[in-house]
């Protein structure tokens, strides 16, 4: 692995010559991937049940409509925190330092968007709508709480990326390889708005 | 005993008669019109997107490795000017 602990000081992180992507950035890739080939299965899979659906009904009679306007501000939400982390990957190629401020606005952006979401999910099981009240729900709570999963695990790794920034142990391949995983939570989410809310 | 060169006719006709006799996917029939538009455009999109992953990553890799070689890029040196 190229991803040696440098101070952060010393930006010019040593590249071995040729060497394509940091292995930390590939490796995340093929696990984006495959993450999105999951994403893939489940939105097509929800196509079919949609189209299925008796009388054509979505959501089925009695089952409560998505919140759309309130998962459309944390949608922005969303998309500003992956704005933030560009800004930060810039900042951080000028001066490892200036990406601190950045760097946490984008964690916090995040964290606000799981707990939105997950207040969202407390009233929807308070208006009956559960894992087995319909398939409507049940496609709900898979999907969104599977990408929900993902945003913890990636903002979990930003807080990690902003203590050792902190630190002064961060290097441009980890930040490189966070951020990867951070798009890919961030990019898949409009996607998913759209299929599973609209 | 079967001929070699009948082979690949049994192979072929194995393909073209198995697939509608097997009924490989018994879900993945519907009369509805919305339905088989449904399974055709989820099949496809099943189909293409992972080829589309891993070839735009190919394709990236390439043209990086080409830039980290000092090379132009192909659009460069196929140009009829140059």
């Amino acid at each position: 692995m190229e991803s040696a602990v440098l101070p952060v000081g010393s930006r010019s992180e040593p590249e071995r010559p040729g060497k394509l992507m940091p292995n930390g950035v590939m490796g995340m890739l093929l696990f984006v991937f495959t993450e999105a080939m999951l994403f893939a299965g489940f939105i097509s899979a929800h196509a079919i049940v949609k189209s299925r659906a008796a009388g054509q009904m979505w959501p089925p009679f009695g089952q409560p409509r998505l919140p759309l306007e309130q998962t459309a501000v944390n949608t922005a939400a969303l998309l500003a925190s992956g704005l933030v982390l560009v800004f930060a990957h810039f900042a951080f190629r000028k001066r490892p330092r200036q990406a601190l401020i950045p760097l946490l606005i984008s964690v916090l952006l995040g964290a606000f968007f799981v707990a939105a979401q997950g207040r969202e999910w407390v009233a929807l099981l308070g208006e009956g709508l559960t894992l087995t009240s319909s398939t409507y729900g049940a496609f709900f709570y898979v999907i969104v709480g599977c990408h929900a999963l993902h945003a913890v695990g990636a903002i979990l790794a930003m807080a990690w990326a902003w203590f050792r920034l902190k630190a002064e142990r961060l290097t441009a391949s980890q930040l490189a390889t966070v951020e990867t995983f951070w798009y890919f939570v961030v990019l898949v989410w409009p996607v998913l708005y759209l299929k599973v809310y609209l | 005993m079967i001929s070699r060169r009948w082979i690949p006719v049994l192979a072929l006709f194995l393909l073209v008669v198995l697939p509608d006799v097997a009924h490989a996917c018994p879900v993945c029939f519907d009369p509805r019109e919305e339905n088989r538009a449904a399974f055709l455009a989820t099949t496809v999109f099943m189909s293409l997107f992972p080829l589309g992953m891993v070839g735009g990553l190919g394709l990236w890799l390439r043209k990086r490795a080409r830039e980290l070689r000092g090379l132009p890029p192909l659009e460069e040196e196929s140009s009829p000017e140059e």
